[in-house]
């Protein structure tokens, strides 16, 4: 069988129509020629004639061989099959579309959730030679550390190892591209960032070495999104300036679509260390780098801890180590990885409920279609025909099905994309490719199998006779005991999915009750940076708190107004270490930076001595307010139990490129604690020190508002704008809405889940429901009996409902059983809540039991008004 | 029925040769169309053979597809269209070996008829 063979049998099935007059023809020419010299031989017309056929032989015989011989067999009738199960299935619309529907929906969900999957888990970063990213650290017994410029300088000497070593330090700059002051993120890197990435400028070129060295003209590289929205894609933008922070850029550069563009940045620039930043004290970059070609990570990590034990003199932390780290694993973390994982089984789980109720369906339909079946064999139909028949049948169902499940999936993912890009790493680009649509085939080819092959070897079953012998209604549903296993299978993977369901509800909801320890009603939070050229000194910086709190004071409706250095629930920026008089070993502190509002306005209480005061300034003895944590911290460890009063040395951050540093504090009072970091993490200890002694320029304000915090908003920017018409105000959101972010890692998958659970909980409640109803249809006799010889409709209602409480328990109790097996899977998501907790299971298990008795109950109020007399007379 | 008479008795083309036979035919007399094919192949066997002239269409889409004849559109004597084939360069090749297998094959039988016991 060469290639020629196959491509003219191919060929052949399109020509067919051509093919069969191209043979009529012939066979007509050859008769008519021998007819002529029959003729000839002296026949008469009659005669010749005859003679003629009886030389030709059979023609049907031959036209079937001919057919036979010049095309493929099994791909024709696989062609007819095809026709004819579109025909069936437009006979059965309602049948069609309900199994079509259920396919698509399953189909779809798991296409959007395998995108998600594929592209945060599955698919290489979307850059050259990915395996050769990697972060560098410093390691510390509590973690990864970013590490500090001059240790950075020696690792990115060490070119034998990295191909390219850069920082990566995220930035705001105001900017005012068409007209009002907007706060843009950006990145401040080295040089040779896009060299790790391996990704060139699509317009102009990347940064030349020597523009991170101090003094170089400001050069900037914008992301191809900017350039789109802020200029109209304007391909003469090369070498104009942009404004940030009022300092003129040269554009040099404008990256190509795609991954840069979702990320939070949309501008580039070098970073030019400062002579106050060459230390080895100030612990700000997170290096990333590309390791040279033939480099392994674990050489490299070889060399990294070889380097580490030549730099031990200039190292301070002596039990810190260096850390290379594979780049893709940093970018997505391990709630993400397990959360999806999670939704992926959870939507698997509804294709197989949705598969299961097709199945149904199609033994239901398979019992009134047995007659056809029938016919069909006696006509000479093998068994295998019927059965290469009905899975065809089915093939169209599933290719109708995946074609609405592609258009599904593409919607999901379009509704769902802003929703969840926040929680996904920048190069994750969801949507609907050749990979998804490669695995949406896989799908559709194990839907065949499940859905089709169970069905088609029951409906071509069965004795000839006995079938075309039976009379249509006493061919009762000889499928029961299959389709009520079904259902059981049904029920008890809806119950695995709603008791997950119920327990990350119940996560969730313990979780918002987690005191977060300060107002969230009324508050309304946003942040600003203050540019270096305009807030030069530490003095204009306090000068701008101290003005913009008495402004938005004056604002009609607003409470209170304040001003920090981040947020409750959103992490503190500064670790640093608190040493105590006396004792050798420092503590490791959060540092935050208030001004004296912030306390009263977010309604945090002093436990003991005072907050933060309007006198604590410039010259005034440095003040340290600390939270009950570090307090009762204090205690346990150094046996401090008063601690106002002390003096402790603080490491201090300093105002614009200033480093930190040592400073002499005295501890003058201590505040119930605020949820730092999360709802879920512990309380950190804490430490508090006035802005007005250590200034920033990245500061948050919070304002407490009478009535309707987002009602303010416009007011509130119009006072900013009073005060510095050039400063933009960005993430101006609730604090409502701040905790809300804090907890979406756990909320996403409630809801995912939670959404998949209800939908398998309703597919498994239709399929009951499918079973039930058709078993009252096919009863309806033997229902009538009973009622006429004294059985009444509560009678039967009970009956009905007893069968299908029946296969709920059974099913309830497979599903459980199912918990308990996987409750390994689940308990990392879980917050405060047992994977066992009886409530939540419980809760599971009535919820589908009444959903359950809900569908029961049409079929069974149906048979319960089956009228005897009316039964009895259809007999007949 | 004893005895017949052997000339009155007509064979079925002997299994796998008509291939062989449309081959040679077109070998011998160049292009022809379907009904000359069957009528040689008649004329030549003479009364031996008894062949259902129709079978010849399926052998003959056969080696067409094998690309050992190719055909092209022609007129027939009864002015039809009609199509004609021709041996193509691997259908004479393939004459050859199928000749050669048969010389082969009925040697191999014609020995064992001769062989003594």
């Amino acid at each position: 069988m060469n290639l020629r063979w196959t491509v003219t049998r191919l060929l052949a099935l399109f020509r067919k129509r051509n093919l069969e007059q191209e043979l009529e023809g012939e066979i007509l020419a050859h008769l008519e020629a021998a007819e002529q010299e029959a003729l000839a031989a002296g026949l008469s017309p009659a005669e010749a004639r005859s003679a003629a056929q009886r030389q030709f032989g059979g023609i049907a015989q031959m036209k079937e061989a001919h057919r036979d011989q010049r095309s493929v067999q099994w791909l024709e009738n696989l062609v007819r099959d095809f026709r004819y199960g579109i025909g069936a299935l437009a006979r059965d619309p309602a049948f069609a579309t309900i199994c079509i529907g259920l396919l698509a929906l399953g189909i779809g969900a798991n296409a959007a959730m395998f995108s998600l999957v594929d592209a945060v888990l599955l698919k290489p970063l979307p850059f050259p030679e990915p395996e050769r990213m990697v972060r560098v650290w410093e390691s510390t017994p509590m973690g990864r550390n970013p590490t500090t410029t001059l240790t950075f300088l020696d690792w990115k000497r060490q070119t034998g190892i990295f191909e390219a070593l850069s920082v990566e330090s995220p930035v705001k700059a105001a900017t005012s591209v068409g007209g009002d002051p907007a706060r843009v993120s950006g990145k401040l890197v080295s040089t040779d960032y896009f060299q790790v990435f391996r990704v060139k400028p699509q317009l102009g070129r990347s940064f030349a070495p020597g523009e991170d060295q101090p003094g170089a003209a400001p050069v900037v590289i914008l992301s191809h999104a900017f350039w789109q929205t802020h200029f109209a894609g304007d391909p003469g933008i090369l070498n104009r300036e942009l404004m940030l922070d009022g300092e003129p850029h040269k554009i040099i550069g404008i990256l190509p679509a795609g991954s840069f563009d979702r990320e939070d940045a949309v501008f580039w620039k070098p970073l030019i260390f400062t002579r106050d930043q060459m230390n080895r004290g100030q612990h700000w970059l997170a290096p990333i780098g590309r390791l040279r070609r033939g480099v392994s990570l674990e050489q490299a990590q070889a060399r990294m801890t070889a380097l580490r034990a030549n730099l031990n003199d200039v190292i301070y932390q002596k039990d810190w180590g260096f850390a290379v780290d594979p780049f893709a694993r940093m970018l997505v973390g391990d709630t993400l990885r397990r959360s999806i994982y999670l939704a992926f089984g959870a939507v698997a789980m509804v294709l197989l409920i949705a598969c299961a109720n097709v199945t149904n369906l199609a033994l239901a339909r398979g019992v009134s279609r047995r007659k056809e079946m029938a016919v069909r064999a006696a006509l000479g139909a093998s068994r295998g025909r019927l059965i290469a028949q009905l899975l065809t049948e089915n093939l169209v169902l599933c290719l109708l099905g995946a074609v609405a499940g592609i258009a599904l999936a593409d919607l999901l993912l379009r509704a769902a994309s802003p929703w969840v890009a926040s929680s996904l790493p920048f190069t994750a680009n969801l949507g609907i490719d050749l990979r998804v649509l490669a695995f949406t085939a896989l799908a559709v080819m194990s839907v065949l199998l499940l859905t089709g092959l169970l069905p088609s070897l029951k409906t071509s079953f069965g004795s000839l006779t006995k079938t075309l012998n039976q009379s249509g209604r006493t061919s009762s549903g000889s499928h029961a005991p299959i389709r009520r296993a079904i259902v059981i299978g049904e029920v008890a993977a809806s119950v695995l999915l709603i008791s997950g369901a119920a327990l990350l509800f119940k996560s969730l909801a313990k979780l918002q009750e987690v005191d977060p320890g300060v107002r969230i009603d009324h508050i309304l939070t946003m942040s600003v940076d203050l540019p270096l050229a305009a807030y030069p000194s530490p003095q204009s910086a306090i000068q701008f708190y101290r003005t913009i709190t008495r402004k938005l004071e004056a604002v009609p409706g607003v409470e209170r107004a304040a001003v920090s250095q981040g947020l409750p629930l959103t992490g503190v920026q500064w670790g640093e270490y608190m040493r105590l008089p006396g004792v050798p070993e420092p503590v490791l502190v959060r540092l935050k930076l208030i001004d004296p509002g912030y306390f009263g306005a977010l309604g945090i209480p002093v436990l003991t001595g005072r907050g933060i005061g309007a006198g604590d300034r410039a010259g005034t003895t440095p003040a340290v307010v600390i939270n009950q944590e570090l307090a009762r911290q204090l205690a346990k460890t150094f046996k401090m139990t008063s601690p106002v009063g002390q003096r402790v040395m603080l490491d201090v951050p300093g105002y614009g490129t200033v480093p930190e540093s040592p400073v002499n504090t005295e501890i003058i009072g201590v505040v119930r604690s605020e949820r730092t970091n999360g709802l879920n993490t512990p309380l950190e200890l804490v430490a508090y020190m006035p802005l007005a002694q250590a200034p920033r320029q990245d500061v948050n304000l919070v304002v407490r508002t009478r009535s309707s915090p987002v009602a303010a908003i416009a007011a509130i920017r119009a006072a900013v704008h009073e005060i510095d018409p050039n400063l933009p105000l960005a993430d101006v959101r609730t604090m409502e809405q701040v905790k809300q972010q804090s907890t979406l890692w756990m909320r996403q998958p409630t809801w995912v889940i939670g959404a998949f659970a209800a939908l398998a909980a309703l597919l498994a409640a239709l399929g009951l429901y499918g079973v039930l109803a058709h078993a009252v249809s096919q009863q309806r006799r033997e229902i009538g009996i009973r009622m006429a010889i004294g059985a009444s409709s509560r009678d039967v209602l009970s009956h009905i409902l007893s069968s299908a409480l029946s296969m709920l328990l059974v099913g309830l109790s497979v599903g459980l059983a199912g918990t308990f097996a996987l409750t390994r899977v689940l308990k990392t998501l879980l917050f405060h809540v047992s994977a066992l907790d009886p409530a939540a299971l419980a809760a599971a298990a009535v919820f589908m039991i009444l959903i359950g008795l809900l569908a029961a109950w049409v079929p069974a109020a149906r048979a319960a008004h089956v009228s005897p007399m009316t039964v009895l007379r259809e007999e007949g | 029925m004893a005895a017949a008479n052997l000339s009155n008795i007509k064979a079925d083309v002997p299994y796998g040769t008509l291939d062989l036979l449309i081959l040679k035919t077109l070998d011998t007399l160049g292009p022809l169309h379907g009904y000359r094919i069957a009528r040689r192949i008649e004329q030549v066997a003479e009364n031996l053979l008894r062949l259902n002239q129709g079978s010849i269409y399926p052998a003959l889409m056969r080696l067409e597809q094998q690309g050992w004849i190719r055909t092209e559109w022609g007129v027939s004597e009864t002015k039809r269209k009609v199509k004609v084939y021709s041996l193509t360069r691997a259908g004479a090749k393939q004459l050859g070996i199928e000749v050669a297998n048969w010389e082969r094959a009925t040697a191999l039988v014609a020995r064992f008829l001769e062989a003594k016991a």
